[in-house]
């Protein structure tokens, strides 16, 4: 497969999944502000932005930025920030449009049925703004635009031919899921500590906004403990959305692709994610669980060997130089 | 399906199955055909709207079209009655209540948009996607017609390839006087980095796309586009959309089919392979998402199931061309180059170029790959140069040239400027190195501040122009809220060559939408139609 090709299955694949994940925090958030407490409910800006790493426009312009200044904000502007502001790269109409724009460089390599699925959910959004869509159910909207986004992906299983793009596909999808997923525990972790007992509410949005919270309820009927989300979340492998699930995910997908790579072994190694999942199964279930700090930082080796793996694929993959040695 | 085996037709299937026992002995496959069709026309009028006249008043389709006896339509002779091949569909479609024909025209609207089926327009607001414009009812050639136009264009692409050879190599007929000289070398499209390069089988026009128009003469070329014909994508996804929106009457008409196109393009560039390689890696060179054809580069990767390239997935290596896959370099022997010969090469080229690739030129010289096109393709479809293609035809078949040019003066010469700065208001004037209906005057359209100013301009560089007689070229039945109404048409058949000369019987036919306008590019409100070629 041509390279610049798979990189545009990769990075449709992440904008994609960014796109499910932004859907999912406007609809649980918006769901929350009609009956949850309203400090709960500026926490729960508080951990959407952190887990972005992104502050609302506008938010420069405070006295004191840093501060806790979500109450300044109203669920309407930040609402519009999420979902249409075009300088928010993690806004859902800009991940979907990037996502588009991704799909139209490769609709010759793509199964028509993908393109027109994507296509037609852009159109529907392409001349949408907030204010058509808040004095109804704007969380309608936004599950609505989740579905069909889960419905694209649905339709790439169904369509799409198992060659390496589809591996690529898989990688993009993956890796977005387990750096959104450790960057909004840590958020989460930020926001409602674990020493922190009235935030039983809180855990349970979380385990929400990972489409977790059915399973979830099976496995710990009686009350939500921050451990067994955490430990749901990050290393229960059989959930779809585990950090540990996209971990493996990750493996499977690249080993396939380094074995087409003609020269072996490739150069592009999987070891930081190795060392990833090494972590979560033999030093994770030692941890304290009361240590925000050490779970913290263990969620941030696994970003950062997630990020690096990323960073290899695009360079072994996409952007590599040809040589000599390459051609042989 | 499984009873659509070979020599079996699902029409005379379904008309059989209604037809009483025994009652369809002694008709021949034509007379059912024709029985079929007013069954069809008068099952939709039973089935969708039995009234189909408004407030007491008729409103069929061809009921306020109106026939212009000077210029010739496609559907109508002068006396107002559909020409023979255009009587089925004629009566058919008169037939249909007009909201039913509207609601088709959104529907193949619709599937354009929701297919991507766009082209770039740039604007003061960066370049913007848009739909080109489908319109439902198709345009009917017959196959004496389409005979004409196939032998002329194949006579035409072999004369034309046979000039570029000579040109680019001995040049005897500069030398013997047929062609001016400082024409061809003067032209700004000539590359002398062709000189004593011949490419496979002597072919230097793979893909030529000829524009040609019908007046009450009958056809003529309006002009050959040699560089990167654009349009064949709407050709056939025109065709996708019309005849599955009148699909009974697509399959009632014995249309030939085009949808082999793909396969005939890739066969072509195959055979264009450096000697020695018998699996070809052909890629298309496109210059990227936001050119205005791009819609069209994908279609065609997708139909010839080839790689889809930018210039920064390749690299030159040793002479050679390589892609860059995820499974390491893999080498290329064909470029279908969808960019224009300036862009292709900074090192040979213009060096500023992004689009292109370092050394490409360097390794067709080398022939360790095909460019087709060939670099240097655009100095035969000049517009001055145009003007002599009957003479090559002459010069190198020694024949008669079987479609005409259209008569054409050219402003470097003396007698032509005068001619054409006197005659301004009935002429087409153009300027040669200009495409897409840029740059033109459309002379009985044109205002006199715009025909003073033009003569200014032709005044100062009159080797920069040509002129033509503004043709009332032919019209055909569009569709419009109150019906259909007539509007100006021309026809763009693609011919391919590799080692011998390949069309598919069908064409781009471009429509001039608005009311008595004669420019029919997409760029400036133009729009498609779907052409059926009729078995004989």
């Amino acid at each position: 497969m041509l390279s610049r090709d798979a990189q545009n299955l990769y990075w449709m694949s992440r904008y994609i999944e960014r796109a499910v994940q932004v859907c999912r925090f406007l609809t649980n958030q918006l769901d929350a502000i009609h009956d949850s407490p309203h400090d709960d409910i500026e926490r729960g800006w508080k951990r959407i932005f952190l887990s972005l790493n992104r502050q609302p426009a506008g938010s420069g312009l405070m006295p004191n930025p840093g501060d806790d200044y979500f109450m300044l904000f109203d669920a309407y502007t930040l609402t519009d920030d999420l979902a249409f502001e075009p300088s928010n790269p993690d806004a859902i109409f800009n991940c979907l449009s990037k996502a588009r724009e991704n799909a139209r460089q490769i609709r010759s390599v793509i199964s028509h049925e993908m393109w027109t699925s994507l296509n037609v959910a852009f159109l529907d959004k392409k001349d949408l703004r907030l204010l058509d869509i808040w004095e109804e159910r704007p969380r309608d909207s936004f599950a609505n635009a989740s579905i069909a986004v889960e419905t694209f992906r649905g339709i790439v299983e169904a369509t799409m031919y198992r060659d390496s793009g589809w591996h690529f596909f898989r990688l993009g999808r993956f890796v977005e899921r387990a750096l959104l997923t450790c960057s909004l525990i840590d958020a989460q972790l930020e926001a409602f500590p674990t020493r922190d007992s009235s935030a039983g509410e809180a855990w349970s949005s979380l385990l929400n906004i990972c489409a977790a919270q059915s399973t979830f309820r099976r496995l710990h009927p009686m009350e939500y403990m921050a451990t067994h989300a955490l430990d749901f979340l990050v290393c229960d492998s059989r959930s779809p959305n585990s950090v540990a699930h996209a971990l493996q995910e990750i493996a499977g997908a690249h080993a396939v692709i380094a074995a087409e790579w003609r020269r072996s072994p490739t150069r592009c190694s999987d070891r930081p994610v190795g060392r990833a999942r090494a972590l979560i199964e033999y030093e994770w279930p030692d941890r304290d669980p009361e240590d925000d700090a050490a779970v913290r930082s263990m969620l941030n080796f696994v970003a950062d060997a997630t990020r690096k793996f990323s960073e290899d694929v695009e360079s072994v993959y996409f952007n590599y130089p040809i040589t000599d040695d390459a051609i042989a | 399906m499984p009873w659509q085996r070979a020599g079996h037709d699902p029409t005379l299937a379904l008309l059989t199955l209604r037809w009483p026992a025994g009652q369809n002995r002694g008709l021949s496959s034509l007379q059912l055909r024709s029985i079929l069709a007013c069954m069809v026309a008068n099952q939709e009028l039973q089935g969708n709207s039995p009234d189909h006249t408004t407030n007491g008043r008729e409103s069929r389709l061809f009921s306020r079209y109106e026939i212009d006896a000077r210029i010739h339509d496609e559907m109508f002779g002068q006396d107002g009655t559909p020409h023979r091949h255009c009587r089925r569909l004629h009566d058919a479609l008169n037939a249909m209540p007009l909201d039913r024909i509207a609601t088709m025209q959104d529907h193949a609207a619709r599937s354009f948009l929701e297919d991507g089926i766009t082209f770039s327009v740039y604007g003061a607001e960066g370049p913007q996607e848009r739909i080109i414009p489908i319109d439902l009812l198709p345009r009917l050639i017959d196959a004496s017609d389409w005979q004409v136009i196939e032998d002329g264009l194949v006579q035409r692409l072999q004369a034309l390839n046979k000039f570029l050879g000579d040109i680019y190599g001995s040049a005897r007929i500069l030398a013997d006087g047929v062609i001016p000289v400082d024409l061809v070398y003067g032209c700004t499209q000539y590359r002398v980095e062709m000189r004593g390069l011949t490419p496979k089988h002597g072919v230097y026009v793979s893909v030529c796309g000829s524009d040609i128009i019908r007046d009450t003469d009958g056809f003529k070329v309006l002009e050959d586009n040699l560089r990167s014909p654009s349009g064949v994508s709407y050709m056939l996804a025109n065709r996708q959309a019309v005849s599955a929106s009148l699909r009974t009457l697509y399959r009632l008409h014995s249309v030939r089919p085009i949808g082999h196109y793909g396969a005939l393009l890739r066969k072509c560039l195959a055979e264009m392979a450096p000697s020695g390689v018998s699996d070809p890696c052909i890629v298309l060179l496109t210059p990227g998402v936001h050119n205005a054809a791009y819609y069209e580069h994908m279609f065609l990767a997708r139909e010839m199931g080839i790689e889809l390239v930018q210039g920064s997935d390749l690299t030159v290596h040793k002479g050679f061309v390589y892609m860059r896959t995820t499974r390491g370099p893999r080498r290329v022997d064909v470029v279908y180059r969808r960019i224009n010969d300036e862009y292709i090469d900074p090192l040979v080229f213009r060096p500023d170029s992004r689009l292109g690739v370092p050394g490409l030129f360097l390794a067709f010289r080398l022939g360790n790959v095909a460019i087709a096109n060939a670099p240097g393709t655009g100095v035969a479809d000049d517009k001055a140069v145009y003007s002599y293609v009957p003479d090559m035809i002459r010069y190198y078949l020694g024949e008669e040239p079987l479609l005409p040019n259209v008569e054409t003066f050219l402003c470097r010469e003396r007698k032509g400027l005068e001619y054409t700065l006197d005659n301004l208001d009935t002429l087409v004037v153009k300027c040669v190195g200009e495409s897409g209906g840029q740059g033109m005057l459309v002379g009985p359209h044109s205002t006199r501040d715009e025909r003073n100013s033009f003569a200014k301009k032709v005044r100062s560089n009159p080797s920069n122009y040509i002129s033509q007689p503004a043709i009332n070229f032919s019209r055909s039945p569009c569709l419009s809220p109150e019906g259909a109404v007539a509007r100006h048409v021309d026809l763009r058949p693609f011919i391919l060559q590799g080692n011998k000369t390949r069309l598919v019987p069908g064409a781009f036919c471009r429509v001039a939408l608005r009311a008595g306008s004669l420019v029919v590019n997409s760029s400036q409100g133009g729009g498609g139609k779907d052409v059926w070629v009729l078995e004989n």
